[in-house]
């Protein structure tokens, strides 16, 4: 590092400013550098303390939810929850047998709704009208009352 | 000067701050009047210089490439500090400025005094080459600008140098100097 340049300083004004400089103490404290670069570290590694806390919430809320520390515990309970959770294809297809019956109005809007009652109505009709007669004449119509009389007497 | 370190390498910066830090320090207490204020410049910029280290190419002194960061940083201090006095000025308005201590004007060394009431990149120039022994390339690297300006600014500053320490007004005469010898350097 020598100079190129001619100095336009005097030689003792030179002298002057090295003695003056040297006399200057440099407090030599901590590098700030240091404390700096503390939390660059400290971000580098969150994504790893994220990861990790997240695993720890997960397994916490499994072993809550199943009341057992086993993982495999836990994959079976999902399983068996997700497959509870499936819809099944056979409600939908079996309504229009078991309308028939006598089912309730939501599962059936394509039918008509006049068909039904007109066949319901009819079959309560011809018990009605026919059970009388063999009640009035012989009395022996219903099997309750033809067996319990014979072992009375 | 900074030769065999390695950009990135935690050692090199390290054994870089040992060396650098007295010799940027005391540049920059050549440009502002307050160690305190020297002392957090040169860490600020030792802290900027660190992130950039992986940065920083060997085509350029390690030393001087921190100096560069420093001055800019001290630039940036002295210009809020005087928004901060403008500020004072304003608010003591009518009121009487406070007197200097006159122990602190007995111990302050003149041609410090006279250093730092110069533009930053002037003071900076005189104490790179006439302290640190930098050459006009150096400096040039140091204050971002070229040889050409450097040696215009080196020009500049000695003779506003030279001008402020013969001023009769001064108050702050030279004390070291005996009436001889310093008459003999005002004709030179």
């Amino acid at each position: 590092m020598s100079s190129t340049d001619p100095d336009d300083l005097h030689p003792t004004l030179i002298a002057r400013l090295r003695a003056e400089l040297n006399r200057v103490r440099p407090p030599y404290g901590e590098p700030r550098y240091l404390t700096a670069a503390a939390p660059l570290r400290a971000w580098r590694l969150a994504p790893l303390a994220l990861a990790i806390a997240f695993t720890g919430i997960v397994a916490l809320t499994a072993y809550a939810a199943t009341g057992s520390p086993n993982p495999a515990v836990w994959t079976n309970r999902v399983e068996t929850v997700i497959n509870s959770t499936q819809p099944s294809p056979t409600p939908e297809q079996e309504p229009p047998e078991s309308q028939t019956v006598g089912a309730p109005p939501a599962l059936a809007p394509s039918h008509r709704p006049t068909a039904p009652p007109t066949e319901q109505a009819e079959p309560p009709a011809s018990p009605e009208h026919e059970s009388p007669q063999p009640e009035d004449h012989s009395g022996t119509t219903s099997g309750a009352r033809t067996s319990s009389p014979t072992p009375d007497h | 000067m900074g030769e065999g370190y390695q950009p990135g390498s935690r050692e090199d910066f390290d054994r870089l701050y040992r060396v650098a830090y007295p010799r940027v320090y005391r540049t920059l207490t050549a440009l502002l009047s307050d160690p305190a204020a020297a002392e957090d410049c040169a860490q600020d910029a030792f802290v900027q210089a660190y992130h950039a280290w992986s940065r920083w190419r060997p085509n350029a002194p390690a030393e001087a490439w921190v100096h560069r960061i420093a001055v800019n940083r001290a630039i940036s201090y002295r210009r809020s500090a005087r928004l901060r006095t403008v500020g004072e000025v304003l608010m003591r308005l009518g009121r009487p400025a406070a007197a200097a201590d006159p122990a602190e004007q007995a111990t302050q060394p003149d041609l410090l005094t006279a250093l730092r009431a110069l533009p930053p990149k002037l003071a900076a120039a005189i104490v790179l080459r006439h302290y640190h022994g930098y050459n006009n390339r150096e400096i040039a690297t140091a204050l971002g600008v070229s040889e050409r300006t450097v040696g215009t600014r080196l020009r500049k500053a000695s003779e506003r140098l030279r001008r402020a320490l013969e001023s009769p007004f001064s108050l702050d005469a030279p004390t070291a100097f005996q009436a001889g010898k310093r008459d003999s350097y005002v004709k030179h």
